[in-house]
């Protein structure tokens, strides 16, 4: 058991910092201020992303045969840390390179890979994920969007909400309900944006202009080619993702480095001598560290080949824990952070707040928690 | 960044495990609230795992897996400090190993007892003694806690100073003691479960109550990180790394311990149910080094000046 990074991982990261460092622009804290999915950050992502790629840090994670340079589930988390550190100027993009584009190597056609698989290691596309619906949030397996196979084509009827990047997104990711039979009902489509019958409304929200959607879908028809996977398959390949997603944004190092941020403004203004001030700021700290060793525990798991299970699920709770501290420190002890006084604050405060809600809110990760690594038995249904 | 645990690790562990087996269970002790085996600490002094630490191939990463484990068993066994904490001050000093603050000697101590060797801990320096039975008063004979506990009553005029950083000292101390704590709350949190799993009432499982779950696998999140943090400090010799990782776990015993008597009921007020030899330690190390405001102020110190 060691904790330290090897020189290639800290060579590596300093590659990262010093592309950060000569293609951010001056005025970037400020205009990363724009959530992950503005307008804004999606333009911007969609030429910082192109110019990733030419450098192959787009997705050096990937295998060789996926035409990434094979370097391991270590080295996407230092590429993720260091985006997400940096208010994530990949936008939307961290998607693809995280699960979107596995899922599809794992899942997908011949056609759709060569569709798909392309444009994102481009750096040019960008994908939203129609998982949830205004009556299947946790309760994912309830969803009623449907697709029925007509003629060749799926017609499909329903709606999606808090769907993220849906406004300029090119593909969604989208679950729909072939059959009755809950879980096993439900099938995976791919379907383009553009796709006549598809409106996409903006929610106003907390978290930064143009973040979350609702999606509707009136009659939208797509080949049956767009089927991703199997009719009932959809289940099992997005627990697949979603295991490579929770895991997907090192958001204890956002904390922690807002963290350091507020710590360093207190300090300027003499306001770091207080003592419970010094403490509350050391046990969001120790939160931090705690939701970085869970999260490194899960990714030794992928470097050594081992099924990920419920322990994405801790590691996840534990960096919620963390990011509540850290939103609740800066507006107990500086909150002129959010009114102006400090940009990156700002944008930590919109993405720490969403972090027990999305990708499964904590209250599901407890449920797996509970059932699948305490064992304890099930509640009745 | 190698988080499994290596081959000798994993051999270390084994015959930990072995050798404690016939510990694993806590016989019934209404006599006391404390559980010692003499037995116990002989065959673990014998096969060397209190001294891993120097050896070169295992060190203080292996040394904390060690004190986790013994942690996890009713029997409180001073392992900590004579595993992490000896080896940096005098790898020969006489077990069991107290360690107090200079200034706080009247504090409650763990392992007080002839013989056992007092380590004063601050500013002026790192010094020890051997207790001896005049310097020793009894903590109350039914006191709650679940190690062995007495008052020192006073030093004695000669003491043996260590050429020894006194911050580096504490530094292994603090880890020592996050070590325990995570192997305790491991324990506890095993112990809890297992009972509300097949405790019934309303016909069903208490285990299967959201109410329970819930906290429980809170609990879950916290006992694993503690571990964590505790085997990174451990790694890192970092004195941030330390004061975090025993602020988290002193963090941690506050926030569980009252959960876990209250999901046992009755139970959990009994001396018939183990728990309190978990809690109970537990309890006693959230007071330990200053408790968690201090832990706070020496992470703040060495993380931000």
């Amino acid at each position: 058991m060691q904790f330290e990074w090897t020189e290639e991982q800290d060579a590596f990261r300093r590659r990262i910092r010093d592309f950060l460092q000569a293609n951010l622009p001056g005025d970037w804290e400020k205009f990363s201020e724009h959530g992950p999915a503005s307008p804004a950050l999606t333009a911007f992502a969609r030429t910082f992303c192109v110019k990733l790629a030419e450098v192959g840090l787009l997705f050096p994670h990937w295998t060789q045969e996926m035409g990434g340079e094979g370097l391991g589930p270590w080295e996407q988390q230092i590429l993720s840390e260091e985006m997400w550190i940096a208010g994530e100027p990949r936008g939307g993009q961290y998607m693809n390179v995280n699960w979107i584009g596995p899922t599809l190597e794992k899942y997908g056609t011949p056609e759709q890979k060569a569709r798909y698989l392309e444009p994102i290691t481009r750096g040019e596309s960008l994908w939203c994920q129609g998982f949830s619906e205004p009556d299947a949030g946790s309760d994912l397996a309830s969803l009623r969007t449907r697709a029925v196979l007509k003629d060749g084509n799926y017609v499909i009827n329903g709606q999606k909400i808090w769907t993220s990047y849906a406004g300029l997104a090119d593909t969604c990711f989208l679950l729909t309900r072939t059959s009755d039979d809950r879980k096993k009902g439900i099938t995976i489509v791919l379907v383009p944006m553009d796709t006549p019958g598809i409106t996409v409304r903006q929610i106003p929200s907390l978290i930064g202009e143009g973040d979350i959607h609702e999606v509707f879908f009136d009659d939208v028809n797509v080949p049956e080619t767009a089927r991703f996977g199997e009719e009932g398959q959809a289940w099992e390949i997005v627990a697949y993702s979603l295991r490579n997603e929770r895991l997907g944004i090192p958001r204890f190092t956002l904390a922690r480095a807002a963290l350091d941020r507020a710590v360093m403004m207190l300090k300027q203004r003499g306001d770091f001598t207080r003592e419970y001030v010094r403490i509350e700021a050391a046990r969001c700290a120790a939160l931090c560290e705690a939701a970085g060793t869970a999260n490194y525990a899960v990714v030794q798991k992928r470097v050594d080949g081992l099924a990920i299970g419920a322990e994405s699920s801790s590691a996840r709770y534990a960096t919620v824990m963390a990011e509540r501290a850290v939103c609740e420190f800066v507006v107990e002890f500086l909150p002129e952070a959010l009114a102006g006084a400090s940009p990156y604050l700002k944008m930590h405060h919109q993405r720490g707040i969403v972090a027990g809600v999305a990708a499964g809110s904590a209250e599901i990760q407890l449920n797996i928690i509970a059932s699948d690594v305490l064992e304890l038995p099930r509640e009745p249904r | 960044m190698q988080l499994a645990l290596n081959e000798d690790q994993r051999q270390v562990l084994d015959f930990v495990e072995a050798l404690a087996r016939p510990f694993a269970s806590a016989p019934l002790h209404d006599a006391g609230l404390a559980l010692e085996s003499e037995e116990l600490d002989a065959a673990l002094v014998e096969n060397g795992f209190l001294d891993v630490m120097t050896v070169e191939e295992l060190g203080p990463v292996t040394a904390a897996l060690v004190v986790e484990k013994l942690a996890r068993l009713p029997f409180a066994v001073e392992a900590a400090a004579s595993a992490l904490v000896r080896p940096l001050i005098d790898p020969e000093l006489p077990r069991p190993l107290c360690l107090v603050e200079e200034g706080r000697t009247s504090a409650l101590l763990r392992f007080l007892r002839p013989g056992a060797t007092v380590v004063v801990v601050g500013p002026s320096g790192v010094r020890s003694f051997t207790a001896s039975e005049e310097l020793i008063a009894p903590a109350q004979e039914d006191t709650l806690y679940a190690y062995p506990v007495a008052f020192l009553t006073g030093l004695p005029e000669a003491t043996i100073a260590h050429d020894v950083d006194p911050v580096e000292i504490t530094r292994a101390w603090r880890v020592a003691m996050a070590a325990e704590a995570a192997g305790l709350l491991g324990a506890a949190l095993t112990s809890v479960v297992t009972y509300v799993s097949e405790r019934k009432q309303f016909g069903r499982p208490l285990a299967t109550f959201q109410a329970m779950r819930h906290r429980l696998a809170e609990a879950q999140v916290v006992t694993n990180t503690v571990y964590w943090l505790a085997m990174r400090a451990a790694a890192s010799g970092d004195y941030a790394d330390a004061a975090m990782a025993l602020l988290h776990a002193q963090e941690a015993a506050k926030r569980v311990c009252y959960d876990y008597h209250q999901f046992l009921g009755g139970m959990g007020m009994t001396l018939e149910h183990p728990l309190h030899l978990w809690t109970y330690r537990l309890k006693l190390l959230t007071a330990e080094l200053g408790g968690r405001g201090a832990q706070g102020l020496a992470a703040a110190e060495a993380l931000w000046g």
